[in-house]
């Protein structure tokens, strides 16, 4: 009963209230488009599972409306709705093996015990599980898990798969490499993932756009450059990725007045007198000696280096700029880059369209 | 769970002290549960075998029980007409003591578990508990009181028409099980419930199963421990039971642990008594032990 061009999840208004002064989701609307890899990004609290909750009907909103290509959901429970889940605790079956879990959901559905069968056998060799078959979940190891957790869903061939932070328990390395495999196979079989995390660089790598959440609001949507090149307030900046934040004040468009006086070049059309923060990843700063060695035509700003972080790849220099506040710069550990001490004198060097000035 | 083993495997270097270290620790335990041993075999393991060994003696002209001329009288009577009537009748009352305490404990003890507030359930245990802070044969009677001629169930019943005095009668004899039995039934259920990870059952619902067949398949399956434990608890009890059928039931039918007991009393055949007990005790020992393990297989 799906209507064609319909977005595959559409939230209108939707809000969830726990009690009476708990609001989890705060009249929320956005459309999520036919295909997309689509991430809700926010700090745990944020409302992000509760809406992936409500999509799948494990929770109702106390206002609002949901549609799943077009088809309005209203108090429709979860075993009626075209999407399925894979939960952040797995949630698998254990009284169950590995092929009964994969098979719950199309025995439920009532198809026949061969189509189900050859399904089954279909999703576990998807996720790369083939020979674990009568294995029971407690003898599997997590990122196994996580497999199995993704075939039970998928074996479905829902229309939106919902995924709750499916990468949390799993170590780094086999994050990455999960990470790369989920994005693969969503490629793969063509349906919509909504993906919830509060991991920013898992969002920023896997999706088509992101959904940044903070207290129950949908603070910004976009890709992952406009997200990270563009945040739309002070949140979405902080949380996503590093960045300095210095105080500051608009002097005419294009141009800035930090705390301790310097006049900054910066993105910025507000009126003048206006107060900002100027916003800058450590990645866009670079360092020199003195401001003659600095390219002209940009920002230049003496300061001195207060600290100094070795990462491996990089370094990065905290740099105090008189009473305006500090600089963070990151530095790609290579031979030709000079290395700073604590205490030299130094000039931060950057380019007027690195910044970004945010409204309080 | 395999990783953390091959850990503590590497860890591990030197066997012989390990064995040392594990020695020291299973003696250490030991140590701890000698007075429980010793409270059990003096109490508990030494009386069964006495009575097992009565099973064999020879009863005198008056009925003592003498043991010089040994015999199997005992053992052989088991087979009697009586016995298997008593013994199926028994097992009848027990079984269908069992399944109601079931049908009515599991929904409580799933309502208590599903209770949002741990001091909301914490209260509704302890409401469960509270028949035990008084005497079983104190509450017994004052079942007997509600069920006699000028009792307030009697008198309900003939107010509505539907039932007279039920005292002395069957139906009162699983009245009095039914009330002594459900908190040993509702608590290794409650315990059971309470330990299920909820998202298990959600993710069944997402998976097409609707409220009914979820919890078929995955609360009920779950909850199997508890079932298990909780009808061990009432089926054993029950069927030994003596006090309820013989102050409810007025001693009209009789159950095994009436039987019994008249064997060690009226009838004075120690022997008979004997045997029969520790048939009984056999058959369950053994039964219970096959159960347990049908029902720990599962999770």
């Amino acid at each position: 009963m799906s209507i064609d061009g319909a977005p595959a999840v559409g939230l209108h208004g939707v809000t969830k209230k726990f009690g009476v002064d708990v609001v989890a989701v705060d009249d929320m609307g956005l459309e999520i488009r036919d295909g997309e890899f689509f991430s809700l990004l926010g700090p745990s609290g944020c409302g992000k599972t509760t809406t992936l909750r409500m999509i799948a009907g494990l929770e109702f909103p106390t206002d609002g409306s949901i549609q799943i290509f077009g088809d309005e959901m209203g108090l429709r429970p979860p075993n009626k709705r075209p999407v399925n889940t894979v939960f952040q605790s797995y949630a698998l079956f254990p009284h169950m093996n590995v092929e009964q879990n994969v098979g719950f959901g199309l025995r439920m559905k009532g198809v026949d015990r061969s189509e189900e069968k050859q399904r089954v056998n279909e999703a576990i060799d998807l996720v790369r599980l083939s020979g674990l078959n009568t294995r029971r979940p407690g003898a599997l190891s997590g990122g196994q898990q996580q497999r199995v957790a993704l075939a039970r869903a998928l074996v479905n061939q829902p229309k939106v798969l919902l995924l709750d932070e499916p990468l949390g328990a799993l170590d780094l390395k086999l994050r990455q490499t999960m990470q790369l495999e989920l994005k693969d196979i969503q490629a793969d079989v063509g349906i919509t993932f909504i993906y919830v995390t509060h991991d920013q660089e898992e969002a920023l790598t896997m999706s088509d756009r992101i959904g940044v959440m903070n207290e129950g609001k949908l603070v910004q949507v976009g890709v992952s450059e406009e997200i990270y090149e563009s945040p739309a307030n002070l949140f979405v900046a902080s949380f996503v990725g590093d960045m300095s934040f210095l105080p500051a004040e608009v002097v005419e468009p294009g141009s800035v007045r930090l705390a301790g006086g310097e006049i900054v070049r910066a993105k910025t059309d507000s009126n003048p007198g206006t107060s900002v923060t100027l916003a800058l990843r450590p990645e866009k700063l670079h360092l020199f000696a003195n401001a003659s060695e600095a390219p002209p035509d940009r920002n230049a700003l003496s300061g001195t280096v207060t600290r100094r972080t070795f990462y491996g790849e990089s370094l990065y220099y905290e740099v105090a700029v008189g009473a305006s506040g500090s600089f963070d710069v990151r530095v790609e550990n290579l031979p030709v880059m000079r290395r700073w001490e604590v205490g030299d004198e130094v000039v931060v060097d950057f380019h007027p369209d690195s910044t970004t000035a945010l409204a309080e | 769970m395999t990783l953390t083993d091959e850990r503590t495997e590497e860890v591990a270097v030197n066997p012989r002290l390990e064995r040392a270290a594990r020695r020291r620790e299973s003696w250490r335990g030991f140590l701890h549960a000698v007075p429980a041993y010793v409270y059990l075999i003096v109490f508990f393991v030494l009386p069964l075998i006495v009575v097992f060994v009565f099973s064999f003696a020879s009863r005198s002209r008056t009925g003592r029980p003498e043991l010089e001329n040994w015999n199997v009288d005992g053992w052989t009577r088991l087979t009697d007409e009586l016995v298997r009537t008593i013994v199926t009748r028994s097992l009848f009352v027990a079984a269908l003591n069992t399944v109601l305490c079931l049908i009515i404990g599991y929904q409580f003890a799933y309502w208590i578990a599903t209770r949002r507030k741990q001091s909301t359930r914490t209260i509704l245990l302890i409401l469960v508990l509270i028949p035990f802070w008084s005497n079983f044969l104190v509450r017994t009677y004052a079942w007997r009181m509600l069920l006699d001629s000028d009792g307030y169930i009697t008198q309900l019943g003939e107010l509505t028409g539907l039932w007279g005095r039920t005292l002395f009668t069957l139906p009162a004899v699983f009245l009095g099980l039914l009330y002594g039995y459900l908190p040993f039934m509702v608590l290794p259920l409650y315990a059971a419930i309470e330990r299920i990870d909820w998202s298990l059952v959600e993710a069944g619902r997402d998976l097409y199963a609707s409220g009914t067949k979820a919890f078929m398949k995955i609360t009920l399956p779950l909850s199997r421990p508890g079932i298990v434990a909780g009808s061990i608890l009432v089926f054993i009890p029950s069927l030994g039971a003596y006090v309820t059928p013989d102050i409810l039931g007025g001693a009209k039918t009789t159950l095994l642990g009436n039987f019994i007991v008249t064997q060690f009393g009226a009838a004075r055949n120690w022997p008979f008594g004997s045997a029969l007990s520790s048939a009984i005790l056999m058959v369950m020992l053994l039964a219970t032990i096959l159960y347990f393990r049908s029902g720990a297989r599962t999770v």
